[in-house]
């Protein structure tokens, strides 16, 4: 499957796939208006990749602001991750925030909450 | 408008403390725009990095949300622009936000908000979770009733609402969210 590489937009973060080492890292602001079409390319690259790699799965998030749009879609890509944890798959999930910004923190820890898999929220010094 | 127009206009201003004000079209292009010079203008004002989030948060959701709903209705531009406002009083800030819409629409809407302010931060939050596991509608580019929650959790007080009659069909509704 193609990796994606994405470079960042004001309102979109980027997003890096590497297929051969399973690292997929989103960087920046997350607002776009439709969320769904921004992130589905994403979600199937993930799904595709948990499918056929016998890899690991490591997430990297650096987001700021994001939109209740693009909360709902990371939801979903958590679940897809859960579900291939659930399947034996190894997927992680490491959430930077910076440690001036509590409401990155208090999102991220709300949805480790729903998740199984390793997930840490990690502070980042400004 | 008259020059002399214009000192009650500042008046208004600085009797509310606000800060930014824009009414008219928004794109989305205008949306991120005038987003970023808020967030600069907020910075300069030392507001802390979490305040920034939150003001900004929600002038986005509030924003996107006008946006949608023209789009969804196919307003006309007169119809489709909205007004929005953002002050600062007594170490809080007030985002009202308020747009044009259909009679039903406006008065299906003033009940949710009425229904949320009822709720407590718990209440809020189980309802969000609740809100997040709902399927997503095929094509809807939103994020199904997920940002009134969010802004009713980021607040300090309930939402406030108004709607306006403007004619049969038509009223001017708007929401305050104070953090």
């Amino acid at each position: 499957m193609q990796d994606i590489h994405l470079p960042g937009t004001t309102s979109t973060p980027s997003i890096q796939t590497d297929w051969q080492s399973g690292r997929v890292s989103l960087c920046g602001d997350s607002y776009p208006e439709d969320a769904f079409e921004f992130f589905e390319p994403l979600l199937n690259w993930i799904n595709g990749y948990v499918a056929i790699s016998e890899s690991p799965l490591i997430l990297e998030l650096s987001l700021l602001y994001i939109n209740t749009s693009s909360i709902r879609m990371l939801m979903d890509l958590f679940d897809d991750m859960e579900s291939a944890h659930r399947a034996g798959k190894k997927v992680s999930l490491i959430w930077y925030y910076d440690a001036e910004n509590e409401r990155v923190a208090e999102l991220a820890e709300e949805f480790r909450e729903d998740c199984t898999f390793p997930f840490v929220v990690l502070k980042r010094q400004s | 408008m008259h020059p002399q127009n214009l000192l009650l206009l500042r008046n208004l201003f600085e009797q509310h403390y606000i800060l930014l004000a824009f009414n008219g079209l928004f794109s989305a292009s205008l949306i991120e725009e005038i987003g970023l010079a808020l967030r600069k203008h907020l910075e300069a004002l030392s507001a802390t990095p979490t305040e920034v989030t939150d003001v900004f948060t929600i002038y986005i959701e509030l924003t996107q949300n006008i946006r949608h709903y023209s789009k969804k209705k196919g307003l006309s531009d007169e119809r489709a622009s909205g007004t929005i406002t953002i002050s600062r009083e007594q170490n809080r800030y007030i985002i009202n936000a308020g747009n044009v819409v259909e009679m039903a629409d406006g008065e299906e809407l003033f009940r949710r908000i009425h229904e949320l302010a009822r709720l407590d931060k718990l209440e809020l939050k189980a309802l969000w979770k609740n809100q997040m596991r709902q399927p997503r509608a095929p094509g809807a580019s939103t994020g199904a009733g997920l940002g009134l929650i969010d802004m009713a959790r980021k607040a300090s007080q309930p939402l406030v609402a108004s709607f306006n009659r403007l004619d049969e069909n038509w009223g001017f509704f708007s929401l305050q969210v104070i953090l």
